[in-house]
């Protein structure tokens, strides 16, 4: 239920919308806290359950918000107030204004106000609200599983590093400094687990938020040659030296929200590692232009791929610098969200790599840097062997990009298996439609067009004849919203698991029957804001639907 | 179990030298069990030795095969699927095991 209060609030008072409404700021401003609150109404609440005093919360008395501002704002100066009426007013008023309410009065809710189930010492009642209860966790339950994506039954694999994650956590929240020692023993245990495993673990503990230069100690001394951590805010840049010194083998690294990294552990690691090959950094803010240089002359001859983000001290000059020193070997390279690049046009000439294959320029901080032309000369650099392409948020990028660049310079590539051009708001349909017309693209799995508004049935239409449509697992097409039920009609990929169809208002009913027959693949499908689905469409068994309005949690 | 029953059974054996009978249906969820029962292996007769895991541990594998059997094709939405229990002391070998199995 938490998961859409957020949206109600603020309604009712003042009609004031959005996420902070004028209430929130007021109470905010004025230091009053929801649990402050809440302790007051609960010891009301058992106050008047002994002056035998039955549900005055839904007598329903209207109060102004002017009375309930004037109310809340007195709680401060009023700590001693014992006066019964004003309490009882004060928590109507607030009840009223809050839509928690009316949230409760679809189904009891003991845990919030447990009084009145007390109170009945019914037999059938209790059942009934424990029942009641038994199917709201296991609503939550499979709402978690939902928002973890989790559609199939876990694998055993799966249940222990869960298992071993939240343990190793927990432990590592419990212990004190000289018990950690215990790391090297699970190691040891694990030493006959398969890498794939390790990593699987990695990322147990990255969700748990509990990966630190402790846990980190799992590894180390081992024969990994590629690591991903998707969450290393809480390793310092001693850990990222252990992790240099002990995993020599390393030749894959992808360190995600790495904020602590520094300039020493970087050099370190370009020293002490010998094999890296790959680096994939979040959010490296310490490393300073100088240390990206020396970086880059150090890996010079062996980095392959680099993808990086997030980053404001990552400028032209450290990017002429990996251009200079890394440029030829190249095979991949990926810039998100880098504010301080604006010279992206120095990159076409450097890629010389006929192996170069993954190619992604998201978010720049100037649109205008990555213009057409830019893209023209990059695709006709690399165009012809790239399997992934990733344009997202390049909001300047228009239907010439399209038609002179990607429809051009990818003619003759079969290899293309993701392509990304989300929110490219200048892209229209006629362009998309001659690019999915002349291009055969037989491998691309992945196509991702969210956000991209000006698009219409034409180019999604062509796009469900090109022979993508048999490679097709993830097809993204959020927010289309001019594109109409006809499209889904000849949706017919056999091998597409994934669909979002968020925000696209055509999806009704028939739309989830049509598509869940036609696409036998299909197990899940996203309907966030499609609100012509109801809670009575046809899903087909083992297709799940995420987001539809009828089903609440 | 099914161990009386008609369909073939196949009966894994622990480094501990404990035995379990289960149907071959259900040893087949393991994609290693699978490939030993239907290569031209010695297992084929039926008799699989697993050497490197141990008799408890071997029986929660066994009780896991059972309940991804059970539930694999269950409606989520109208049928309630219990959570598969790990204790917790096991949680380490366990993962080893499963992690041979390949389930």
């Amino acid at each position: 239920m938490s998961f859409y209060r957020s949206r109600n609030r603020g309604r009712g008072v003042n009609d004031v919308k959005g996420p902070s409404s004028a209430l929130t700021q007021f109470l905010r401003d004025e230091g009053i806290s929801a649990q402050e609150i809440r302790t007051r109404w609960e010891k009301q609440q058992a106050e008047k359950q002994e002056s035998d005093f039955p549900n005055s919360v839904e007598h329903g008395v209207e109060t102004s918000p002017h009375t309930e501002i004037r109310d809340l704002s007195d709680d401060n100066s009023s700590e001693t107030d014992t006066d019964e009426n004003t309490h009882k007013l004060r928590m109507i008023g607030s009840l009223g204004a809050d839509s928690d309410e009316e949230e409760y009065d679809e189904e009891v809710v003991p845990k919030r106000r447990p009084e009145p189930v007390k109170t009945r010492n019914n037999q059938s009642d209790k059942k009934k609200t424990q029942k009641l209860l038994q199917n709201r966790r296991k609503r939550q339950k499979r709402a978690a599983e939902l928002l973890d994506r989790r559609v199939e039954l876990p694998t055993l694999q799966e249940l222990c590093i869960e298992k071993i994650g939240s343990n190793i956590s927990k432990w590592n929240d419990e212990t004190d400094e000289q018990g950690k020692q215990v790391y090297t023993h699970i190691r040891t245990v694990l030493g006959g687990i398969s890498t794939d495993n390790l990593n699987n673990l990695a990322k147990a503990l990255c969700k748990n938020r509990a990966l630190n230069d402790h846990t980190l100690q799992l590894f180390l001394k081992t024969d990994l040659s590629h690591l991903v951590f998707h969450d290393c805010s809480n390793v310092s840049f001693e850990g990222y030296k252990a992790l240099a010194v002990f995993s020599p083998h390393l030749t894959e690294i992808s360190l995600q929200m790495c904020g602590q990294l520094n300039n020493e552990a970087l050099l370190y690691m370009a020293e002490k590692l010998p094999n890296l090959k790959s680096v994939k950094l979040d959010g490296p803010f310490l490393i300073n232009e100088a240390t990206w240089d020396q970086f880059f002359q150090s890996m010079s001859g062996r980095l392959t791929e680099f993808h990086i983000s997030n980053t404001h001290r990552f400028t032209d000059s450290s990017l002429s610098s990996l251009l200079r020193h890394c440029g030829e070997q190249l095979v991949s390279l990926h810039f998100c969200r880098l504010d301080s690049i604006s010279n992206y046009a120095l990159i076409p000439q450097y890629l010389q790599n006929p192996q170069f294959h993954t190619l992604g320029i998201e978010y720049p901080y100037n649109e205008e840097d990555v213009s057409d032309m830019l893209v023209m000369q990059l695709l006709e650099q690399v165009g012809s062997h790239l399997r992934s392409l990733s344009l997202n948020g390049c909001l300047e990028l228009t239907d010439n990009a399209v038609v002179n660049g990607l429809a051009i310079f990818l003619e003759g590539n079969d290899q293309l298996e993701c392509l990304q051009l989300e929110e490219l708001v200048n892209i229209t349909s006629d362009s998309l439609l001659y690019f999915f017309k002349t291009i055969p693209l037989p491998r691309l799995s992945r196509c991702s067009l969210k956000r991209c508004t000006k698009l219409t049935d034409d180019a999604i239409v062509e796009l469900l004849l090109n022979p993508a449509k048999d490679a097709l697992e993830d097809l993204n097409l959020n927010s289309l919203i001019n594109i109409t039920r006809g499209t889904f009609e000849i949706m017919n990929c056999h091998n597409l698991k994934h669909l979002d169809a968020s925000f696209v208002r055509c999806v009704d009913d028939h739309v989830v029957k049509t598509v869940g027959s036609q696409n036998p693949s299909l197990q899940l499908m996203e309907v966030f804001g499609d609100n012509l689905i109801s809670s009575k469409a046809p899903i087909r068994e083992g297709l799940t639907l995420i987001g539809r309005q009828s089903d609440s949690i | 179990m099914e161990g009386e029953d008609v369909k073939p059974t196949v009966t894994l054996v622990s480094s501990d030298n404990m035995e379990y009978s289960i149907s071959k249906e259900v040893a087949m969820v393991s994609p290693t069990l699978r490939v030993m029962l239907e290569g031209p292996f010695k297992e084929k007769s039926g008799r699989v030795e697993l050497p490197g895991i141990e008799g408890n541990v071997l029986a929660k594998v066994v009780d896991y095969l059972q309940y991804n059997l059970q539930y694999k094709f269950a409606n989520k939405d109208q049928e309630d699927i219990p959570e598969f229990e790990i204790p917790t002391e096991m949680a380490l070998e366990l993962l080893l095991a499963a992690d041979y199995l390949n389930v």
